[in-house]
């Protein structure tokens, strides 16, 4: 247990947040269980301990840039209050209430429209370099994946980005090496990832993932004027032994069966 | 024209503190004295034009009314995808302004061509698109533009075009009847405008007379309005600097097919087909029937068909 959450609140939240993925995956019959997986840690500590939501108007953004991780988006946001209560119930399905990739009109809280990979990074951007203009205390985070940083439109505004100044942005990089066909590790030159974000010109740190402290500590790190780039190494399918690492969970679907087993190991 | 529309934007954004002009390493001069009067409300995003297009959505989702500024290929073409689903499918009043509109760019080669235009904005919902004829188009663009509440997309072609409207005081949404005439009408739009009244000019000299009418707003097409004034014609031209088959000819092509009308419809425009031929805009206009002596040519053919039809009645 960490010293920054001793009662253990967030990391129950975490584990809250993956039933109830893997509620919607088994309901919905829908894809990217283990995309939403590895990112449920990161959205925990966010929503329970980082972003200010209150007053509603001035609050902080999220904005999920791997839109296909839209299950732990509304998991967060369903057990944030945010959504409509009973919402995240019909997601994916006939006449449901959200998609399986973002939309912004179809719910509160679900900042920017994603789906395709590379765009909801730069729409964070402009959104923190207007917030800045407008000089709003309020600040941006936004998640993106590895495979989604093989699009150029990331390094776009990698490059660009620093010359604002834009240090309300904080980007993680959901660095579980499994993409859907893959490793990125070994389709491109991926690594030292962190060390190509530095050299862009912006403060980066390496952390584990799923560690809520070490997360803790990189959110609140003095980023010296610079925009910040946390690379989460996290695993794909985090929680469930036999989701995880395992590239067949980007598309495979929950089974009553599988879902029994998952959640007894979810408790 | 672009120095128009860009004026009026810039006279109107003293009174909007939250006009913002992102130009994609485009516009020379254009912005000089923007820069220097309001330098935090400019951005020169350099040659990266799908993190240009992108942070625009996000710079309006905070509160601007974002103008992006540059080259028609590089608004709709290279970053169509964030045009698509970061600004038109969040319905983000962005302002897509687009220069070099047809082959006014010309001899520069295709890939500074913009044919095709229109018919990727008929695949974006939401989206207002306005081609402006003359500069007092241009400004009434930029006012219209400035008040919307969804994104448009103003196609411009350069500097130096001429003035055709004899007052300023146009409604841009409404189609503009720049002469009253019977049997034909030519609808046009944009760039090609100089020679469609070149040819008006020229026939007006030979006693004919055809209905000419502008169409500044293309989306959506004001069908109500245009319909009534198409009601006695016997052939419509569209003429424009634009493939035919995606821009206004095939979108009065669809009009037709939806009301009872009693014309013939002719379309003038860019054949279909990539430009290899070095010639410059006029030269290529007369390539493809679209300089003032073709277009007067068509009207021609079709007012002494109706002649021909009455002598032969007779």
């Amino acid at each position: 247990m960490s010293s920054h959450d001793s009662s253990g609140e967030t990391r129950r939240r975490a584990l809250e947040i993956r039933r109830r993925i893997i509620d919607m995956a088994h309901r919905s019959g829908s894809a990217h269980v283990g995309s939403a997986l590895s990112c449920a840690d990161i959205l925990a500590v966010l929503y329970f301990e980082v972003l200010r939501l209150r007053p509603w108007e001035n609050r902080d953004y999220f904005v999920l840039s791997k839109g296909h991780a839209a299950m732990c988006l509304y998991a967060a946001l369903d057990l944030s209050g945010i959504l409509e209560p009973g919402q995240a119930d019909s997601y994916f399905l006939n006449d449901g209430a959200l998609p399986a990739h973002l939309d912004r009109f179809t719910g509160r809280g679900i900042e920017v429209s994603a789906g395709s990979l590379g765009h909801g990074f730069n729409v964070a951007l402009g959104l923190a370099y207007g917030l800045k203009l407008r000089r709003s205390p309020q600040a941006v985070y936004a998640l993106i994946g590895d495979g989604e940083s093989q699009e150029g439109s990331i390094w776009e505004g990698a490059m660009f980005a620093p010359k604002l100044g834009l240090d309300n942005v904080t980007v993680f990089l959901d660095f579980n090496n499994l993409q859907g066909y893959g490793r990125a590790t070994e389709l491109c030159s991926f690594e030292p990832v962190a060390d190509k974000w530095r050299a862009f010109g912006w403060h980066a740190v390496d952390v584990d993932g799923h560690d809520h402290e070490a997360l803790c500590d990189a959110i609140a790190q003095r980023s010296g004027g610079r925009p910040k780039m946390i690379v989460a190494r996290t695993v794909k399918g985090k929680g469930v032994s036999f989701m995880e690492d395992q590239l067949v969970w980007h598309y495979y679907v929950v089974t009553a069966e599988l879902r029994a087993r998952a959640m007894e190991e979810l408790q | 024209m672009r120095s128009s529309f860009i004026d009026a934007v810039i006279a109107l954004s003293k009174e909007r503190p939250e006009v913002f002009i992102l130009s994609g390493d485009a516009g020379l001069g254009v912005f000089d004295q923007f820069q220097r009067t309001d330098p935090h409300r400019f951005l020169n995003m350099g040659v990266a034009e799908q993190n240009m297009a992108g942070f625009a959505a996000g710079l309006a989702m905070a509160g601007f009314r974002v103008v992006l500024y540059n080259i028609i290929p590089f608004v709709l073409y290279r970053c169509y995808e964030q045009v698509r689903n970061d600004i038109c499918y969040q319905r983000l009043p962005v302002v897509l302004t687009g220069i070099g509109s047809g082959v006014t760019y010309a001899p520069a080669g295709m890939t500074h061509y913009s044919v095709e235009d229109l018919g990727i904005c008929r695949t974006l919902p939401n989206l207002t698109v306005l081609s402006p004829i003359d500069p007092v188009e241009a400004r009434a663009a930029a006012a219209f533009a400035l008040q919307a509440t969804a994104p448009v997309y103003v196609r411009l072609p350069k500097r130096g075009e001429p003035t055709f409207h004899t007052h300023g005081d146009i409604d841009i949404t409404l189609p503009q009847v720049l002469q009253v005439g019977a049997e034909v009408a030519l609808l046009f739009h944009g760039s090609v405008a100089e020679e469609v009244i070149a040819a008006v000019e020229a026939l007006g000299a030979e006693g004919a007379c055809p209905l000419v009418i502008a169409l500044p707003l293309l989306q959506p097409l004001a069908e109500d309005a245009l319909v009534p004034l198409l009601a006695e014609m016997r052939h419509v031209v569209t003429v424009e600097e634009h493939f035919v088959g995606c821009g206004l000819g095939s979108l009065i092509a669809r009009l037709a097919t939806r009301h009872h009308v009693g014309w013939r419809l002719h379309t003038l425009g860019i054949a279909d087909g990539f430009i290899h031929e070095i010639q410059d805009c006029r030269h290529l206009r007369q390539r493809h029937g679209i300089s003032a002596a073709g277009i007067a040519a068509t009207v021609r053919r079709l007012l002494g068909t109706r002649a021909a039809a009455r002598r032969k009645a007779v």
